[in-house]
C-alpha cells in the first residue's frame, strides 16, 4: 500500500515536472520582444551630448549603452529634425541633428509610430524615444562620421 | 574686377572636381538579410541600419553593420545571435565590408542599365577579417544608382562554431546573406 502510493505521488511530480518543463520552454520558445515604445527609458539626453560622448570614448560609451544580449539601453534623446526619410521596409528614419555636430542620431519608427514621424518637419525640436543599436564614430573607410542608430522609435510629447 | 575673381575661382574649383572624377555615392537607404536554413527550421534576420559608399572613380566599395539591428522573428534567437556564443555585438558592434569593385570601368554611373559588379575585398565579422570575393550588380536609374548582391557565409570562418544543443541542428552552417542599397551622391 505504502508502495504504491509512493510510486503514484513520483508519478504525479514528474507529470508536474514535464508540464512546467514544457510550458517554460514554449514560453520561452515564443518569448514576446521587448516593448520598447512603453518600456521607461534609461537615460535622457541631447543629440549633441550622446554624439559627444561616443567620440570621446566610444568603448566606454558601447559598455555604458549596449547590452550583451541585444536589449540595449532606451534611450530619449531630444535634438533637431535634420531629415526625414524612408527605409526599405517603409519605415519612418527621423536624423536628429545639430547643425555643427559630427554626427546625429539617426532614430527609425516603426509602422505603429510612422504617421507621427510624417507629422513633423525639418527643423523643428523634439524629443524621440528608441532603442540603441550603434553608437556614433568616424569611419576611416567610409570617411564619414557614422550616426547614433536607434530603432523602435516613437516621438516623446512631455 | 571682384566678380572676374570670383569667376575664375569658381573655373579652377570646378575644374579641379571634374579632374578628381565623380563624387562618393552614399547609401544610408540599405537591407541586409540573413537566411539560414535546416530541415529543423528557417531563421530569418533583417537589418535595414548600416551604411555604404561607393567611389564611382576607384570603384572602392564599404559596408558598415550595426549587428544589433538585426531583427529575428523570435525574442529568444535575436538574444542568442546577439550573446557571447554567437556574435557578441556587445564587444564588436559592427561588422564591415571593404572591397573595390575590380571592374568599375566596365559601369556607366551616368547611364541608366543594370551592370554585373566583380566585388574583391575583406570583410570583418566579430572581429575576424576574411577575404571574399562576391559578385553583385549596380543598378542605374536616372541618377539613382541601387547595389544588390546576394553570397555565402561559413559561420566556422568567423569563430561562429555550435557543438551542441539546439543551435548545432536548428541553424546552417553556412548562410546565405542578400543585400540591397540606394545610393546618392554625397
Amino acid at each position: 500500500m505504502k508502495r504504491k502510493k509512493i510510486i503514484k505521488i513520483g508519478i504525479i511530480t514528474a507529470v508536474a515536472g514535464i508540464v512546467i518543463a514544457g510550458a517554460i520552454g514554449l514560453y520561452m520558445f515564443n518569448m514576446p520582444h521587448r516593448d520598447v515604445l512603453s518600456a521607461k527609458a534609461d537615460f535622457s539626453l541631447t543629440s549633441s551630448q550622446i554624439v559627444t560622448e561616443y567620440l570621446a570614448d566610444a568603448s566606454a560609451a558601447n559598455e555604458k549603452y549596449l547590452a550583451a544580449d541585444g536589449d540595449s539601453k532606451v534611450l530619449e534623446i531630444t535634438g533637431t529634425v535634420n531629415k526625414i526619410s524612408d527605409d526599405f521596409d517603409g519605415k519612418k528614419v527621423v536624423l536628429l541633428k545639430d547643425g555643427s555636430d559630427k554626427a546625429g542620431v539617426s532614430a527609425t519608427f516603426t509602422p505603429e509610430t510612422n504617421a507621427n514621424a510624417e507629422k513633423l518637419q525639418v527643423g523643428q525640436s523634439i524629443t524621440i524615444k528608441g532603442v540603441i543599436r550603434s553608437g556614433a564614430a568616424y569611419d576611416s573607410d567610409l570617411e564619414l562620421y557614422e550616426n547614433v542608430i536607434l530603432e523602435k522609435s516613437d516621438i516623446v510629447t512631455k | 574686377m571682384k566678380k572676374l575673381v570670383l569667376v575664375v575661382i569658381a573655373a579652377v574649383l570646378f575644374a579641379g572636381f571634374s579632374a578628381n572624377g565623380q563624387s562618393k555615392l552614399v547609401s544610408s537607404k540599405s537591407h541586409i538579410k540573413f537566411f539560414s536554413t535546416t530541415p529543423a527550421e528557417d531563421i530569418e534576420a533583417n537589418n535595414t541600419t548600416s551604411v555604404s559608399t561607393i567611389n564611382p572613380s576607384t570603384g572602392e566599395i564599404v559596408f558598415s553593420v550595426p549587428m544589433q539591428g538585426f531583427e529575428f522573428e523570435k525574442a529568444l534567437m535575436q538574444k542568442h545571435f546577439n550573446g557571447k556564443d554567437f556574435l557578441n555585438t556587445k564587444e564588436f558592434p559592427k561588422a564591415k565590408l571593404t572591397g573595390k569593385i575590380t571592374n568599375i570601368d566596365k559601369i556607366d554611373f551616368s547611364k541608366d542599365g543594370t551592370y554585373d559588379a566583380h566585388v574583391e575585398g575583406e570583410l570583418t565579422i566579430k572581429g575576424v577579417t576574411k577575404p571574399v570575393h562576391e559578385m553583385g550588380k549596380i543598378t542605374v536609374t536616372g541618377g539613382k544608382v541601387d547595389a544588390s548582391s546576394k553570397f555565402n557565409i561559413t559561420l566556422a570562418d568567423y569563430g561562429i562554431t555550435f557543438v551542441k544543443g539546439k543551435p548545432s541542428t536548428n541553424i546552417a552552417k553556412t548562410v546565405e546573406v542578400t543585400l540591397q542599397a540606394e545610393y546618392a551622391a554625397q
